[in-house]
Parts: structure tokens; sequence; C-alpha cells
């Protein structure tokens, strides 16, 4: 019976990978396709586009009703003003507030198949990277539904990625719209912080059972830390965590706590309580900050760049008065 | 058989009457067990629509009273995850009782001696591979036969665990069953540690890998059905024929082999019988727990320990078991399967270790 030892930790770990997914964006671009492309006739249905898993996905008409598997995936169809064509989202999904009205089709991560058939969607926005199962995506591609799989390897996919479901909702003009405005604010926010110098930022993702866990190597995350004018301290690229010595090591000038958002007894007091962490000299210098803006940073929505400009201001705050 | 004539009175069965009695009661509990579990759903499609729909696939010329949708649910969504259901029931209750019977062990279930750890790092591998390997990323929504590559390697894995347990059981002389008992968890504990690395290395595929692991009748089609099913119906009736066989092994090896039974080969099939259904099984639908050592121990209680009609009880129990507990997991939204048997079978595995404490018997 011990040999199944590796079952008594694994309800343990499907908490841990419900709590790391909206938090964890990031990932080997390698394994991102290049970005969606779009036919050359715009307006024109049947439209046929590449999703971010390289699949070719067409629609026969203009979506009248969307499924949405991902929180991000949700808050970009209603920035394109087209919230009231969702039929389903996830029980994630908290912004915009209009949504908890929609139906869940999506409860503690687990897609229920039953519920996408009876609402039926003309179109249904999966999340890549296995954040929507990919045996859930062949199973309701089999079942006829046209499912687009978004996936943002890096904020520059993110404008993509919006682009990319305002032309498969027919919302162009209000993608484009949206996507300068936010390329407007990420230029502001690099050119805030140019040429300053850049302190070792330490992002605490979570701290479960003495392990640590925060931006992976070359992740989602360490490149908004980046773009935010900080020198991100990386974990493991597959585990996202990153051992304590090597922690101490590194010496982080700057922690920023982003399981503060979720867990009120994560504190900078608390933090400096903590066996080893004392020697670090964010913490010695008093620079371990609250991220409640947690939820933004990790949601690759229209709102990362609230996420940016937070992270922004944290990491500079002497360049943003 | 080899079993002679005088020894017919041990493995007669019972009167035809208790067996047609006992068995149609049991089809008649895993039919309507079916029918309820597709009946009911995170969607209500209510009994008269359900009919109407039936009715209509059968050609009849019903009025369509109900969603459009109504028609994809019940036949495509909810109908192949029952039938999986039933199939990976009735396979792991039938292996179950196998196993407990060669290795005359009451804590014996399918897994127990290396198809589990071997079919979870078949699984875990398909998952985790791209991750590990982006190069691997492109190849990974490829099907064979239109079975998922976990299915096949899960499969696989199963097989080939079982088949080195053996082998290396084997270099001691004559395998004895507790040499195969301890070499099946040798061997489950080194793969289960390769298990447990690639689990810790599995970043994004965590989830699908946990999932996996915990056991869910979600992700089979009907393909897999296609597949699977030939497998486990095919091999649970093969060991049906071999009732007689398992009847003796309950009386002890020397007394078996008194009565012509020559143990090693006959030892050797049952377990590749076993084996192939429970990988099979596995395959479908991940390593859901209890059913397989649960199941044959309620059915005993029940019925008594001949192996004529434990067996087939024991698969239609099982079936009816796992139909039950997947409706439950439905119901509930977002609970693996495995979690909901494991949820019942953890009490009753308690209560039987007290009862046998109890007993100074084993059951």
């Amino acid at each position: 019976m011990r040999a199944r030892r590796v079952w008594a930790f694994a309800p343990l770990l499907l908490i841990l990978a419900v709590a790391c997914q909206p938090t964890t964006p990031s990932l080997s671009p390698s394994l991102s396709p290049p970005t969606a492309s779009t036919a050359p006739s715009a307006g024109a249905y049947p439209l046929t586009l590449t999703d971010d898993a390289g699949r070719q996905v067409t629609l026969p008409a203009e979506p009248e009703s969307i499924v949405s598997l991902a929180p991000s995936n949700t808050e970009i169809v209603c920035a394109l003003n087209a919230c009231d064509r969702l039929v389903g989202v996830t029980d994630f999904d908290d912004y915009p507030a209009e949504v908890a009205d929609i139906p869940d089709v999506v409860i503690f991560a687990v897609v229920d198949i039953e519920l996408v058939v009876d609402a039926d969607p003309d179109l249904i926005l999966a999340a890549g990277n296995e954040l929507t199962p990919s045996a859930v995506i062949t199973e309701l591609t089999d079942l006829g539904y046209p499912v687009l799989v978004v996936y943002p390897a890096s904020l520059d996919e993110v404008l993509d990625n919006i682009e990319l479901i305002g032309e498969a909702i027919n919302a162009r003009d209000q993608a484009a719209a949206l996507t300068a405005e936010m390329e407007d604010r990420i230029q502001a926010v690099t050119d805030a912080v140019a040429g300053a110098a850049r302190p070792r930022t330490f992002y605490e993702v979570s701290v479960f059972e003495g392990t640590i866990y925060t931006a992976g190597r070359d992740s989602f995350l360490a490149s908004l830390i980046d773009l935010a004018g900080g020198g991100p301290i990386t974990g493991d690229p597959l585990t996202f965590s990153i051992a304590l010595e090597d922690l101490l090591a590194a010496d982080p000038e700057l922690i920023l706590l982003g399981d503060a958002a979720y867990d009120a007894s994560v504190t900078p007091e608390a933090v400096a309580a903590r066996q080893g962490w004392g020697a670090i000299s964010a913490v010695q210098n008093g620079r371990v900050v609250v991220m409640l803006e947690d939820p933004v940073i990790t949601r690759p929505g229209p709102r990362i760049v609230d996420g940016l400009e937070a992270l922004a201001r944290a990491i500079h705050p002497e360049r943003f008065d | 058989m080899r079993a002679s004539v005088a020894t017919r009175s041990l493995v007669g069965g019972p009167s035809l009457g208790r067996a047609t009695l006992v068995i149609g009661g049991a089809l008649v509990v895993l039919l309507a067990s079916v029918v309820v579990a597709v009946g009911l759903g995170s969607v209500e499609v209510g009994l008269p629509e359900a009919i109407g729909i039936i009715g209509q696939r059968l050609g009849l010329p019903v009025p369509e009273t109900w969603a459009s949708t109504a028609p994809t649910i019940l036949f495509e969504v909810r109908l192949p995850r029952v039938l999986a259901g039933a199939l990976v029931g009735a396979g792991l209750g039938g292996a179950g009782v196998v196993f407990q019977a060669l290795l005359r062990n009451p804590m014996a279930d399918p897994y127990v001696i290396g198809t589990a750890a071997g079919a979870s790092l078949g699984a875990v591998l398909a998952i985790t591979a791209p991750v590990l390997v982006p190069a691997l990323a492109l190849g990974a929504g490829t099907a064979w036969l239109g079975i998922g590559l976990a299915q096949v390697l899960a499969f696989a894995g199963g097989l080939g665990a079982v088949a080195l347990v053996l082998a290396i059981a084997r270099q001691g002389g004559r395998s004895n069953m507790v040499t195969l008992l301890l070499t099946g968890y040798a061997v489950s504990s080194l793969v289960a540690a390769v298990v447990a690395l690639l689990l810790v290395s599995s970043g994004r595929a965590l989830a699908s890998v946990v999932g996996w692991l915990l056991g869910s009748l979600g992700g089979a089609g009907y393909p897999e059905l296609a597949v699977a099913a030939p497998l486990v119906l095919g091999g649970s009736a093969l060991l049906l024929f071999r009732w007689r066989t398992l009847n003796l092994l309950l009386l002890g090896d020397e007394a078996a082999a008194g009565l012509g039974v020559d143990l090693v080969p006959v030892r050797r099939g049952l377990v590749l019988l076993a084996t192939l259904v429970t990988s099979a099984a596995v395959a479908l639908a991940g390593t859901i727990g209890f059913v397989g050592l649960v199941v044959p121990h309620l059915v005993r209680l029940a019925i008594g320990p001949d192996h004529r009609l434990l067996l087939p009880v024991s698969c239609l129990g099982g079936a009816a078991l796992l139909v039950m507990a997947d409706m439950a997991a439905r119901l509930v939204g977002g609970v693996p399967v495995g979690v909901v048997t494991a949820l019942i079978g953890a009490p009753f595995f308690l209560w039987l270790l007290h009862r046998a404490a109890g007993a100074r018997t084993t059951p």
C-alpha cells in the first residue's frame, strides 16, 4: 500500500494546482506557437482564424453567444462591449461585476461539458497551456463547437489576443482602440522607469509548507517585472519554486507579496519573522510591499496594464509621484 | 477440467435457480443505475423528454418537445461517460475478486502487483512529456486509433509493470504468491517514486496529472470505449470460465495441488488476464481507487465466496457502484470520481479491518 503514497499528497497538489492556476500564466515561449494571424477579409464570415495552439478555427457566422473558459477571456470580451453575448463563464470570474449574473460552466477549475452544451454557444474561448485541459478542448471540438484557444506568453501577446478575439466576434475597431490605449500606457510605464536602477525584485506567489513559489524563469510574470523596471529573481521554470538558500543568495532588494491579496496573514511583519528571512536586504530596509493588485498582475486580460502600473509604482515609487 | 469427479461437490457451484436470481438481480441493479445516471446531470432533461429523444433515435415520429441541445447532452456527453463507468467498474470489480483469490489476501486489489503504478507512469509520462521536452509539444495532440497517447501509454505501462514483476518474481525459482506480492510492492514503490518526480516537475500539466491519478471518467468517448470494451469484457469472460480454479485456490496451495491443479501456469494465466482487464480499465479512467477492493468484499458478504457467482456479480456490482459514484461526482460538480469512491471505500475498508481484527479471522 505504501507504493501509493503518491496518492496521499495528490489532493494537496490539486489544491495547489488550482491555487496556482490563475497566477502562473508564465512558461516557455517556445511552447507558444506564433501568435494569431487573421484571415485577409475583414468582417466577412465564414472566418478562419489561427489560435494560440496553432489550430485553424472556422466561424460560420458572427458569434451571437460565447462561452468563456477563463477569467481573462471574459474580461477581454466585456472590454470589447460584448459582455451581453456571454452565455457561460467560470466561477473564478469576478470582473466586470455584471458577469456575476452569467451562468458558470467551469466549476472549481473543471469544465462541465453538459453545461457548455446546454448553453449552446457559437464560440468557445478556452485557455491554453493546459489551463483548459487539452482533453476538454478536444471533446468540445469533437462536439462541433468552434473552440478558440487563447494563451499569451508575453504582454505583447495579450494585445494580440485582444485583437484575435475582436476579429472573432466582429469587434475589430473596439479591439484596436483598446490595444492602442494599452500600448500608450505601457509606453508611459517604460518611459517612467527608463534609466532607473533595477532593484533585485522577488515576487512571492505563495509559500506553502516551506516551499516558496515565485515567477518562473522566462515566465510572463518575470517579463512584467522586467518591464516595470525591476530585476526579477526567478524560480525553476517548471515548478515555479525557489529554494530559500537560493533566495537568500539572490538577496532581493524588494519583496512583493502577491499572496497578501488573498491571505491577510501574509504581512511584511510576518515575512520578517520567518526563519532566515531577516537577513534579506529588502526585509532589513523595510522594502516588503503588499500587492493587493495580484489578480490583475496575473490575469492576462485588458487590466494587465493596471497590473504593470502597480508593479512599476511598487518597484519605483520615486518615479510616480 | 483437471478437477475430478471426486471434487465435484467442492466445485460444483450453486443451483441454477439461485444463480439466475442473483445474477438477474445484479443486472437489474446495474440497468437501473445506468438509467438513473443517464437521466441525471448538471443539465435537467426530464424523463418524458428523455424517452422522447430515445424514441426519435429509434426512428419513431415523436414531436420534439425538448431543447435542441438535449439529445447531444444525453448521447454525446452523458451516455459515453456512464458506459465508461460501467465498463471500468466491471473490470475493477472482477479483477479485484481474482487478485484476492490468487493472493489469498483480503487487502489485495487490482492494482496491488504494479498495474496502477505502471499505468500511472505511462499516463504521467504522456501528459508531462510536452512540458519537459518542448519539442514534443507539437506531437502531443496526436491520437492513435482515436485514442489519446496517455491512454495508450497507461495501458502499456500497466502491462509492462506486471510483466516486470512476474519476471523478477520468477528469478527466485518457483514463484510463490508472497514473492509476487512483495515484488509487486517493491516495483510499485520504485515506479511511484518516478511518478512523484514527474509530478513535481509537471508545471502547467500538474492539474491534468493529478486529475488522472485521482481517476476521472470525463475523457472517455466512444472511440476509447470501442477499444477498451473488448479487452475488459473479453478478459472478464475468460476469467469467469476459470471459476473452478479460483475456488480451488481458496483451499490453499497444498489442497489445490493435491487436487491435481498445477498452480504455476494457472496462476500466471489468471494474473495476465486480470492485469489485461485492469490495464484497460485504468487506461480509460485513471487510477480509480477502492472499487476493486471493496466490491468483492461487499458481494462476498452478500452471496458467499463461490466464484461462479462472486465473479459475475462483482463485475455487475462494480459497474453499478462506479456509475452511481460518477453520477454523484458529476452532480456535486468538479469532484474526481476517484475521490467519491475513496470517500465510500475508505470507511468501509476501516470497518473491514476492525471486523477482521475483532473476529481474528480473515474473511
